[in-house]
């Protein structure tokens, strides 16, 4: 019995050790990304080969420079405004849009529905991303080039969406319906006292995951903007990265500012992700 | 389904904005790219834009950057699928026990998610940076002679694998995580009292439990891997030598920078069909999203 | 019954966010102003001149023109300067002015994107010819170039004495040196330092690589393409141009320079020599006062002997779809006259565009600048004239790359024979 206890805490203790290896594997880019944010250019170069790469400068008044530099080289509020302003829109837009939507298949059998529902279907195996330069000449012909309208409204109707709001409303029985609407409530009113609040998980999901989705996008919206001023993060550091002098610290400040946000995000609204995800793949409920 | 069968034509009213858009960001693009592909729509010269038939179509099999550009996502493909869908259910098995500093675990495994592809790809190149970076500084630690990563056209596409998956496994292995959850404990209570050991519980028990969460893991992993843009454009351009050219890159860099809007147009149609047969199969296979014909 | 609320929430969300996008986007057609895109930072010395000197003409025009500018930094991760250009031609979006390189000149003004200047531009027998001929396309000048660009080698003298190069070896353009001292001194300096000689910016695939190689190419009597721009098998793998692609790769399979050079090697003493632009000198004399340093010219191929350097700038340019040419073309002329002219030279420490100028910054400027100026004016070779030359100096930069991977690629020729065939089928069209 005695053998059995060491044996087994000496397995409890290699494992943790060999575990905590890997989770350093996966943390040390990170903390190397921050420390360096906290130190003069030449320090991270000459601590590159020693465990002070992971250690920020000894001096603390080194510590916020970098920042204060970046800020005072380039608007990074307004770049962060910007990517605020872009990926709220998206989120609040993606989730009217395709909650209608997935409403009006779920609760209304109108003419073309089978039809509509099995191109919308079709369209998710459509790869967007080969599309965009096409995608460019339709923003430019309907005239949205150079403004916020082009960045957002590509990213608030999304086929996968509409597929998780349906089943949610599918899933919610039509008996509940039905009774509202005996008490003369009108079909909007159902949808936004009712049903939406019976879907919150989905919405949180599609509003997560259009949060995030637009807030990292990069491709398209270096296509459809050109003023540096309209720029969201994900542009904005490529473009400080190489504007001459390019400061390792000052690089590494602005990549850490543009990832607080983000982490804030899945702090709150990280079981959503999992939630949504896992439901609407297996294509239950 | 439960609807009723009463025909409600508001129905219409609520699906019209997300069809208006998707028709004109998803449907109409994706006739135009077939129209633009048989012209030689040039941006330079948008007068002189002319029915120039197959040509376009014809070039693409004559074009060693874009045949080069199929074989490296075939690469990209082949090798980030195993790799990090296989880290991600390793995590997941990992933080799944008991163990001190589980939280930890949890979280260091996921945060390279919370970091964004264009981050990770700057902050990546610096790491990979063959004379001053801090990865051949720590391997150097190790006596490992310094690798050219990103430099050498054999290593950098292995050297953009190893990113992505470094940074997408988190993810995946929050997905197993709760598909690992769902499996009721009392399984493994039996299959304990029938005397099978570890091994034999995760394979009889642990996987076929877990097959439609690995399903729909491996569809969304195969189906995004083809769109492997950001890191090539950000940490290589492409190169050395189209090395970690993909074809939406490539499609990006013809019909933008070299303005061939027609050529470019011939390889989003060809690359788009590619996508959307294995897009078919993968569904034949998986049946992922079963009841939407309902 | 209460189907217009949805109608109107749906048509509010919409209009929300339609107000959202246009509150920005106040695209005011005034004639009086005029706007324009530069290709620099606004944070950079350049981008700052520049930002001054337009600032200085919406103050002293009499005709109320008022100009704005939009800087548009190149990048190296794509979607840079060339890149915004293509989209605002594709989108008939083109501001009244903007910037662009000398190569592109020809490709511009023959697709009518950009509109002949001449009657706007006073003074221009001042205007050095290199500059007129490079913004000329079938006899009109279409783009006036700002400064005019160079590269030298630069070299630490402390380093250079400690591995014993004399005095004597230093090359000079009344004397050069041949390739074959290059490598000698290349050699000695590796040899002593165990680190690369020179920092040859290999790592950089852009414009630069053309730039500031083809000189080699040019000093072997080599070329890209034919004179008249319509072939490249024959040239760009002709026996002379390949030597120049053979010493890149010697120097880098030898260990005298890298494909990977440190960030700020030279600076911080790390490499001997660096091969680089005129704005270095700059940097050097504010940031590095304790080097010390001077330049040499390009080593000449020991076969021809001929002196080459790289030249041509940047030039600004009015779109053909300027709202008003007037106001345009004053802005060009503002910005091409002696003040401006100077103060955004003297920022950038690039060569003046201009003879008197060029006189005004003799006294100010240090031996280097003086060496520069010089060399640009006895050696300087203009780049090629070719319509698809962004495809032609990519498939430069990727000849460059590939043969400085000798490993995989030993065979010079061979990459020649492929990448003039590459180069061949951007000409035919």
């Amino acid at each position: 019995m005695h053998k059995f206890m060491t044996r087994r805490r000496f397995h409890v203790i290699w494992t943790t050790v060999l575990i905590t290896i890997l989770a350093l594997f996966f943390l040390f880019p990170l903390v190397w990304m921050i420390v360096s944010s906290m130190k003069p250019e030449s320090q991270i170069y000459a601590n590159i080969s020693n465990f002070k790469a992971f250690l920020p400068s000894g001096h603390i008044s080194d510590w916020g420079k970098a920042y204060v530099s970046i800020f005072h080289r380039f608007p990074v509020m307004r770049y962060i405004l910007n990517s605020v302003f872009y990926a709220t829109s998206v989120t609040i837009g993606s989730i009217v849009v395709n909650a209608l939507a997935g409403y009006g298949f779920a609760k209304f059998n109108f003419t073309g529905r089978k039809l509509l529902f099995g191109l919308l279907i079709a369209l998710l195996v459509i790869p967007g991303t080969t599309l965009l330069i096409q995608q460019f000449q339709i923003a430019k012909t309907i005239g949205i080039l150079n403004t916020p309208l082009a960045v957002i409204l590509p990213g608030i109707s999304s086929p996968f969406y509409i597929y998780m709001f349906r089943n949610a409303f599918a899933a919610i029985p039509d008996s509940i319906t039905e009774a509202a609407e005996l008490d003369g409530a009108s079909n909007l009113r159902i949808f936004w006292n009712i049903l939406l609040p019976m879907t919150l998980p989905t919405v949180a999901t599609v509003g997560t995951l259009s949060f995030i989705g637009s807030w990292n996008d990069y491709v398209w919206p270096l296509m459809v903007l050109t003023n540096s001023d309209q720029f969201p993060l994900q542009v904005a550091i490529t473009n400080i990265n190489s504007t001459n002098p390019v400061y390792m610290n000052q690089v590494m400040a602005i990549l850490t500012i543009s990832t607080v946000p983000l982490v804030l995000v899945y702090i709150f609204f990280q079981k959503y992700l999992t939630q949504g995800m896992g439901s609407a793949g297996n294509g239950d409920k | 389904m439960q609807t009723k069968g009463i025909k409600r034509q508001i129905g219409w009213l609520y699906v019209l904005p997300a069809i208006l858009i998707l028709l004109t960001f998803l449907i109409i693009p994706f006739l135009m790219s077939f129209s633009y592909s048989f012209t030689n729509y040039n941006i330079l010269t948008p007068w002189a834009k002319q029915y120039v038939g197959f040509t376009n179509y014809i070039n693409t099999f004559k074009d060693p950057v874009f045949l080069q550009s199929l074989k490296n996502i075939a690469q990209f493909v082949i090798f980030i699928m195993p790799i990090q869908v296989g880290a991600a259910l390793g995590l997941a098995l990992i933080v799944n026990k008991k163990r001190p500093g589980n939280t930890f675990f949890k979280i260091s495994f996921f945060a390279p998610q919370v970091v964004s592809l264009t981050v990770v790809s700057i902050l990546w190149m610096y790491i990979l940076n063959p004379d001053q970076g801090l990865l051949n500084g720590i391997l150097g630690i190790f006596h490992i002679k310094p690798q050219p990563f990103l430099t050498s056209p054999k290593q950098a596409m292995f050297a953009i694998i190893g990113v992505s998956a470094w940074q997408g496994a988190g993810y995946q292995m929050l997905i197993f995580l709760a598909g690992l959850q769902n499996i009721p404990d009392s399984l493994y209570e039996a299959a304990e009292l029938d005397g099978a050991n570890s091994w034999q519980r995760f394979l009889h028990i642990t996987l076929p439990m877990l097959k439609p969460t690995s399903m729909m893991i491996l569809t969304t992993t195969f189906i995004s891997a083809f769109n492997l843009v950001i890191q090539p454009m950000i940490m290589t351009q492409g190169g050395p030598q189209n090395a970690t050219m993909t074809p939406i890159y490539y499609i990006y860099r013809t019909g933008f920078t070299d303005r061939q809007l027609g050529y470019a147009s011939a390889m989003s149609v060809i690359y788009g069909i590619i996508i959307i047969i294995f897009t078919i199969i993968q569904r034949k296979i998986t049946n992922a999203g079963g009841d939407e014909n309902a | 019954m209460e189907k217009w609320k949805l109608g109107v929430a749906t048509v509010a969300a919409i209009a929300a966010l339609g107000l959202a996008g246009c509150s920005n986007n106040q695209g005011s057609s005034n004639s009086k102003n005029v706007t324009m895109w530069v290709h620099v930072s606004n944070t950079d010395p350049e981008g700052k001149a520049l930002q001054k000197n337009v600032n200085d003409f919406n103050k002293e025009n009499k005709h109320g023109y008022k100009a704005k500018v939009q800087f548009i930094p190149r990048s190296g991760s794509g979607g840079g300067y060339e890149d915004k250009v293509n989209a605002a031609l594709n989108s008939g979006s083109l501001p009244d002015v903007l910037t662009l390189d000398g190569p592109n000149t020809a490709a511009y003004a023959h697709s009518k994107i950009i509109q002949p200047i001449d009657k706007y531009i006073t003074n221009k027998k001042d205007i050095l010819p290199t500059i007129i001929k490079q913004g000329t396309y079938k006899g009109k000048l279409y783009a006036a170039g700002y400064s005019e660009s160079s590269i030298g080698i630069y070299y630490n003298k402390k380093m250079f004495k400690e591995a014993g190069i004399k005095d004597s070896e230093i090359a000079t353009l009344k004397h050069p040196w041949t390739w074959t001292q290059f490598k000698d001194i290349c050699k000695r300096l590796k040899n002593h330092f165990h680190e690369p000689a020179i920092n040859m910016n290999l790592n950089d695939h852009s414009e630069m690589a053309l730039y500031s190689l083809a000189p080699f190419v040019w000093s072997a009597g080599g070329s890209i393409t034919n004179p008249a721009g319509t072939k490249a098998v024959g040239y760009f793998n002709s026996k002379q141009t390949t030597s120049a692609f053979q010493l890149i790769q010697d120097m880098v399979k030898d260990g005298y320079t890298t494909i990977s050079p440190k960030d700020k090697g030279f600076e911080t003493g790390k490499y001997a020599m660096m091969m680089t632009g005129t704005w270095e000198v700059q940097t050097l004399q504010n940031q590095y006062k304790n080097l010390q340093w001077g330049v040499m010219p390009y080593p000449v191929s020991p076969a021809t002997h001929k002196q080459v350097s790289p030249t041509g700038s940047w030039q600004y340019a009015m779109s053909s779809t300027a709202k008003n040419k007037k106001a345009a073309g004053a802005l060009i002329n503002f910005l091409m006259s002696k003040k401006c002219m100077y103060r955004s030279d003297m920022a950038n420490t690039v060569l003046p565009a201009r003879k008197s100028v060029s006189k005004m910054m003799m006294p100010k400027v240090n031996e280097q600048m003086r060496f520069f100026i010089k060399q640009n004016q006895t050696t300087g070779h203009a780049r090629p004239v070719l319509v698809n030359y962004p495809q032609v100096t990519r498939t430069f930069a990727d000849t460059v790359q590939n043969v400085t991977l000798y490993k995989k690629n030993p065979n010079v020729q061979k990459v020649m024979n492929e990448q003039a065939k590459v180069i061949q089928k951007y000409l035919q069209k």
